[in-house]
């Protein structure tokens, strides 16, 4: 069947087709409600959606054949083939019908029509773990992840990608990440895609009263792709948004989301970047909405482009809906060329000029990944940064970290 | 479809139809071709702009009216509005003004002769939808500067309008630039030869007067090579109860190295505090910067209607050409304005500046909407957009929505934006510094108005000022 | 006396501003020379000038520097051939680490004059041994570069940088400005430390403060575009005295 077919049912119809429990009529009806995207719909008109929802596929299934294994989450063409051994963490494959009730996104409602169940991540204790995803299957796959964390925990959890193949069809997933009051969650999604698969990621982040999130993706790609996500922030809660683009050849990616402040003296704070070649375009579209409920918020937007050559595109809509006029909010965006002083500062060093843009282009990137804690990540991310960038990595001689010079000097 | 109609008008098949009495200064409401024809023939038109807007017609009727903007209203019943109304004898002099219509002016702080006396501004004062009188024609014509009604223009200078109506905002533009097209019934015409200053700034008073009148002005500045013109727009409506439609459509053109510099204050009723009764005002403003280093700016000051619906635009096409935004936005009691502009770089090194100041009050929605885009091909292309928004009170709200679209990697797009209530140190130091509260905020919001009255002319800042005020008038406390 | 740098009728605008109006200057191989001048003079545009600074247009004139015009030379190409600019107000590059820049540097001007690399153990050494003596905090060299830097910490970062590339011809705008009494000694001690009597030095000051640490040869009065004014360290007092307006044009 052709996905787009769903608009024209009634929900009934939909749960039908879709083979689905009955349950999930109210999702359903959120899906209809919506409609699928089109390409003018508001939130997707930079991106090819169409051609994503075109495409005739067979209903994808998801599964669970896990063993255990040290230390990460395997989920390879949408079946769980291995899950985390640690204390704390308990992972199983259950039904789920407790999704958001106003996400922005009809995707989002899709996919959790599409899947039965859903891998539920439950993180009763302070815990570090992976979830990979690997894809090698050319058809179209789709699965959900559900993360509880409770309260008190902080839960740490990177994401990476596997895929193997040419051909290989779409990916429609995403994490509904439930945070219990004073719980926190470090989400790091690190995508390097140079595989015909388009994925993309529909999230859901509910933050309950005083939790924290910092949300982190990094796409380093030649292919479309999108990341799109909503987050919900109660009294005290705080959201943090990093994301970092590196986009060539005609890839569209990048950030669709809104942050919704829908208590007091909530933080979120969101900030983008994007280094765009050749005909690649980079998409920042943004919300942040203050209701009523919000006051004290603190609410933070920014987004910045570079396009390195002409054919690269930056379409950026940082927006910010308030309701209430006690708060601080602000939102900037730059597009445009490396700053001509700081080129001319190193140029002045006799530091040539390519080699001068190479270094602020890998400044402006290192921006973002130092905003990653975990030493081994940052340096996974930053080596697969370089290695999209410059085909190679320096990263021996660009970090100069105490350690490595006392061995230097020693060896 | 529409051609087939066209023909059709022109033909003459559907006079036989033509039932309204042409001695009538008001039709029935409700649109239809016989009415587009009324009104065209009650202006002496020749048929090809008869023919136009039957085409614009046609195209309207097929249009959605949009509904992408952050603004809520009624459905609007275009079939029960009337879409012309004009004063009984149309005056040949000020004596034969209507006494009323003179004392409405004055009510409205626009004296017309002290005007002419003392600020040697020319004025074409449009009451409902006939120009009435224009003024200081002779020492414009000096220059060869034509100033006059759209209708004037129509029949005497048809090559100029044939040339630039509609080629700035087609017809099809818009759901109501397609229903201005059709319909206007009066409005603007300027015309400023090659590298003549116009001497004097420009300026029209419109006032909405009669019940159930939908305004349609159409407004074309053609700034010819070299040449400068400063254009002033104010709008002043009386308390008044039926929603009322407003769909103008502004077009400008510059030349090579010609500049137009466009102001505007508009403060017509906003309706009660509940949002009855006032004005929608659904327009669509935009300026072609054709030639190279030409300049377009547009301020303006909007603190009435009920909905305003605008984003005077500016297209860069000659190569290092201008565009510049000054806008202040004032929402209070239920008003709700979504405004901004556009921005399209599209020739080399063209360069842009938006500054937009929206205030929020009581329970006003005020959107900002922007549209920056550089083109495939404007190499050097910078925009700086600023937009903050102030909000007075809990109920209100403020929306900043900026398009930002960088095509060229030699283009540079700078957006900032802030939403903030009024400092309570900045107002305690003022109170404690013995200023009252009122006054202390209305300093507060002068200043954080400032540099876009600062583009005002003189005389017009000083009434914006005035407005302000009056605007913010027990929404602070 | 050989000449590293000759400045002949030099005309250059910033934007549509002309500010050097038909300049001379000649600056003497090993010499120190100081150029003053009241705000607005020049100053900085002639600094600019000679490194290539995107803001300056030279439109007329000639800059001889041992004695090839370099006026169409990229900045990289100036820098590589030995000239180096304080920057009055240097540039902070946040995401750069200052070390790594620093041996890019290094080793760009190494491969220029067909030398080797500096290993990172030599480079390493050296690097902290002379930020050491400047009395720059050690954590800096790994930071980003210049940011968050304080005042006196951006000019020890110069001169830490001119230490490391060992240029011919140093160019120090206003160096000592923002500088407490303890970095300006510091920073004098360094460049004082570099002159060999081959090194050239410009030093661009609008007060006379730092000419009691760096002891100059000559000193040239610029005002108004042009070089009004040519003398021995004496003219220091003079100038201390009678302030700049007695200077005209001859």
């Amino acid at each position: 069947m052709k996905l787009e077919i769903l608009n024209a049912m009634s929900e009934q119809e939909i749960i039908e087709a879709l083979g689905t429990r009955k349950e999930k009529i109210e999702i359903a009806r959120k899906l209809k409600e919506l409609k699928l995207p089109h390409k003018k719909s508001e939130k997707y008109r930079y991106y090819d959606i169409e051609s994503f929802l075109h495409k005739e596929i067979t209903l994808p299934k998801s599964g669970f054949e896990a063993k255990e294994h040290k230390n990460a989450l395997i989920i390879e063409n949408a079946k769980v083939i291995a899950i985390p051994k640690q204390e704390g963490v308990e992972v199983t494959f259950k039904e789920f019908s407790d999704v958001a009730s106003n996400h922005f996104d009809s995707l989002y409602y899709l996919s959790h029509l599409l899947n039965q169940k859903a891998i539920v991540i439950r993180i009763s204790k302070d815990s570090n773990f992976e979830i990979k995803h690997i894809v090698s299957s050319n058809e179209f796959l789709s699965y959900r992840i559900v993360l509880f964390v409770d309260s008190n925990v902080k839960a740490k959890v990177y994401e990476s990608f596997e895929y193997c193949g040419d051909n290989l069809d779409r990916l429609l997933y995403g994490i509904d990440a439930i945070i219990a009051r004073d719980a926190s969650l470090d989400f790091i999604k690190n995508q390097t895609l140079n595989f015909s698969v388009e994925p993309i990621a529909t999230n859901y982040f509910k933050l309950d009263s005083n939790a924290t999130c910092n949300f982190l993706t990094f796409d380093f790609t030649s292919k479309s792709g999108l990341n799109i996500f909503k987050a919900e922030l109660k009294e005290h809660a705080h959201f943090d948004a990093t994301h970092l683009i590196y986009g060539t050849n005609s890839a569209k990616i990048g950030t669709i989301s809104e942050i919704e402040h829908t208590e007091k003296s909530a933080k979120s704070n969101q900030d983008a970047r994007a280094i765009l070649n050749e005909k690649a375009r980079g998409i920042f579209d943004a919300l942040i909405r203050v209701t009523k409920e919000g006051i004290y918020a603190s609410a933070h937007q920014n987004s910045k482009a570079i396009l390195l050559n002409s054919g690269a595109y930056m379409a950026s809509k940082p927006q910010l809906e308030i309701y209430i006029d006690d708060l601080e909010a602000s939102h900037g965006s730059t597009t445009g060329q490396l700053d001509k002083t700081q080129l001319f500062y190193l140029r002045s060093r006799g530091i040539n000029e390519v080699e001068a843009r190479k270094m602020l282009i890998l400044a402006f990137a290192n921006s973002a990944i130092s905003k990653i804690e975990d030493e081994t990540i940052f340096n996974r991310v930053q080596i697969d940064f370089e290695k999209a960038y410059y085909g190679d990595t320096k990263l021996d001689c660009i970090k100069t970290c105490h350690e490595c010079e006392e061995n230097i000097l020693k060896g | 479809m529409a051609q087939e109609e066209v023909k059709k008008a022109i033909s003459g098949e559907y006079k036989l139809g033509f039932e309204i009495d042409i001695e009538q200064d008001t039709v029935p409401p409700g649109l239809n071709e016989d009415v587009i024809r009324f009104i065209s023939a009650k202006k002496n038109e020749p048929e090809w702009m008869t023919n136009l807007r039957l085409k614009a017609y046609n195209i309207w009727k097929n249009m959605e009216e949009p509904h992408w903007a952050k603004v809520e209203y009624e459905p609007i019943d275009y079939q029960a509005i009337s879409y012309f109304s004009a004063p009984k004898k149309p005056p040949s002099s000020l004596d034969e003004v209507d006494p009323k219509i003179l004392e409405a002016y004055e009510k409205l702080g626009i004296p017309l002769e002290e005007q002419k006396a003392l600020q040697g501004i020319a004025v074409d004062a449009v009451v409902d939808s006939v120009s009435v009188k224009t003024t200081f024609r002779e020492e414009l014509q000096k220059h060869g500067i034509i100033f006059c009604s759209i209708s004037e223009a129509i029949r005497d200078y048809p090559e100029l309008v044939q040339k630039y109506m509609f080629s700035v905002v087609p017809m099809n533009d818009n759901f109501f630039a397609a229903l201005n097209s059709a319909v206007f019934t009066d409005g603007t015409f300027v015309y400023i030869p090659k590298g003549v200053r116009c001497p004097m700034e420009l300026s029209t008073y419109f006032r909405i007067n009669a019940i159930n009148t939908g305004q349609f002005e159409r407004t074309l500045i053609i700034a010819d090579e070299g040449s400068y013109v400063s254009y002033n727009e104010g709008c002043s409506a009386p308390m008044r109860d039926e929603n009322q439609l407003h769909a103008a459509v502004v077009e400008l053109i510059a030349l090579k190295d010609a500049e137009i510099k466009y102001s505007t204050i508009q403060n017509w009723y906003p309706g009660d505090e509940t949002g009855k009764g006032g004005i929608y005002n659904f327009v669509t403003k935009r300026g072609l910067c054709e030639g190279e280093n030409s300049k377009i700016s547009w301020t303006q000051v909007e603190t009435g209607s009920a909905i305003t619906w605008k984003y005077p635009s500016c297209i860069l096409k000659g190569d290092n050409s201008v565009g510049e935004f000054y806008s202040v936005a004032v929402t209070t009691l239920a008003q709700q304005a979504d405004t901004g502009t556009k921005m399209i770089h599209l020739g080399k090194n063209t360069s842009s500046t938006i500054i937009s100041k929206g205030i929020s009050a009581m329970k006003g929605q005020n959107t900002y909407r922007g549209l920056v885009k550089i083109g495939a091909n404007a190499k050097g292309a910078r925009n700086y957009s600023e937009c903050d928004s102030l909000l007075i009170g809990s109920e209100c709200g403020a929306h900043t929505f900026p398009y930002l679209e960088d095509k060229n990697a030699l283009g540079q797009i700078e957006h900032e934006a802030t939403t903030t209530k009024i400092s309570e140190e900045q107002l305690f130091y003022l109170r404690q510094r013995g200023i009252n509260e009122e006054d202390a905020v209305s300093m507060i919001v002068h200043g954080f108005c400032k540099e876009v009255f600062s583009q005002l002319p003189m005389e017009y800042a000083v009434e914006a000022r005035a407005l302000l005020n009056l605007t913010l008038e027990g929404s602070v406390g | 006396m050989s000449k590293i740098l000759e400045i002949k009728n030099l005309k250059a605008k910033i934007g549509n501003k002309e500010i050097l109006k038909g300049l001379n200057l000649d600056l003497e191989e090993g010499k120190v020379h100081a150029i003053m001048g009241p705000n607005g003079a020049g100053k900085s545009t002639l600094s600019k000038a000679i490194v290539g600074h995107f803001d300056v247009e030279v439109t007329d004139g000639e800059i001889l520097y041992k004695g090839k015009n370099i006026v169409d030379w990229e900045p990289e190409e100036r820098a590589l051939e030995g000239i180096f600019l304080s920057f009055q107000h240097p540039v902070e590059i946040p995401g750069v680490n200052n070390a790594y820049f620093l041996r890019t540097a290094v080793n760009a001007k190494r491969k220029h004059e067909g030398k080797e690399e500096l290993n990172a153990a030599e480079f390493l050494r050296k690097m902290r041994s002379l930020a050491n003596e400047l009395g720059l905090k050690p954590e800096l060299l790994n930071r980003s570069l210049n940011e968050g830097f304080s005042g006196g910490e951006k000019k020890r970062n110069e001169v830490l940088q001119m230490m490391m590339l060992e240029p011919n011809l140093v160019i120090l705008d206003e160096i000592d400005s923002g500088l407490d009494i303890d970095a300006l000694r510091a920073v004098s001690e360094g460049i004082n430390k570099m002159k060999d009597g081959k090194r050239s030095f410009l030093v661009i000051t609008h007060y006379s403060r730092i000419l009691d640490y760096i002891k100059p040869d000559y000193i040239h009065v610029l005002k108004d575009g042009k070089i009004v004014k040519t003398a021995g360290a004496e003219l220091v007092k003079e100038l201390e005295e009678k302030g700049y307006s007695e200077f005209e044009e001859k």
